[in-house]
């Protein structure tokens, strides 16, 4: 009986997504913009990361695209990086959609076609958000479209996380 | 002992007979999204259209009771 529990935990713990505490899923992925250029997650070493799931037919990915190029405009000169994952079907879709919000392509914005990251992460609704400390640990999950309010929470915790 | 594993093998067994349900997942949904997808893909017609819905609906007991099908209100 304890075998079949052991197997049972392991399972359970084998499907489950990365949690706050859990290392930050590594990934390998090509730019949104330019898919010939490569973009490793261990450069995201030392710094602050908000990796973003996001696709260009998601509303709430749509509403909370600006307040994200304003929360990277604001942490411009700290080792803070918003990472967006796009998960298009065509990558022309998030491109098109991107370049009018983010004009200045102030946010790292790639393209997950085969959605590895979501999947890895086991995204329970669309948008996803994670919070990634310098040491590379999950120390946020956000579930859903951030609103204004919601930046000034996860604004507090990034600057304690950056020592500000 | 004997009984559990018993009853573990009739579940697989009886799990192999379940409708095989697919769950998409939220970051699969993106030809859901698409407008040809909604139930009333034009919003400004959707009123004419629930309107006409009641005029031919409603003498077989459709969503209005209070019409009688001529089409007159």
């Amino acid at each position: 009986m304890k075998k079949l529990l052991s197997i049972v935990l392991l399972s359970v713990a084998l499907f489950a997504a990365p949690r706050v505490g859990d290392n930050a899923v590594k990934f390998e992925l090509p730019d949104l913009y330019a898919q010939n250029i490569s973009f490793k997650s261990a450069s995201l070493k030392g710094k602050v990361v908000l990796l973003n799931m996001w696709a260009s037919w998601c509303g709430g990915c749509q509403e909370e695209m600006p307040l994200f190029v304003e929360l990277q405009k604001e942490f411009s000169k700290s080792k803070f990086e918003i990472v967006l994952a796009n998960i298009d079907n065509e990558a022309k879709n998030g491109v098109d959609f991107l370049s009018k919000v983010d004009k200045k392509r102030s946010l790292t914005a790639l393209y997950d076609a085969d959605k590895i990251l979501p999947k890895a992460y086991r995204c329970p609704g669309m948008p996803s958000s994670f919070l990634i400390d310098q040491n590379g640990k999950v120390v946020g999950v956000y579930i859903g479209s951030l609103d204004t309010e919601a930046i000034l929470d996860l604004k507090k915790t990034i600057k304690k996380l950056l020592g500000k | 002992m004997k009984t559990t594993s018993l009853l573990l093998l009739l579940a697989l067994f009886m799990s192999a007979c379940s409708e095989k349900l697919v769950r998409v997942m939220p970051y699969e949904k993106e030809y859901f999204a698409e407008d040809k997808m909604s139930l009333s893909p034009i919003a400004e017609r959707a009123e004419q259209e629930g309107h006409i819905f009641l005029i031919r609906e409603a003498s077989a007991g459709g969503e209005s009771s209070f019409q009688g099908g001529c089409g007159c209100r």
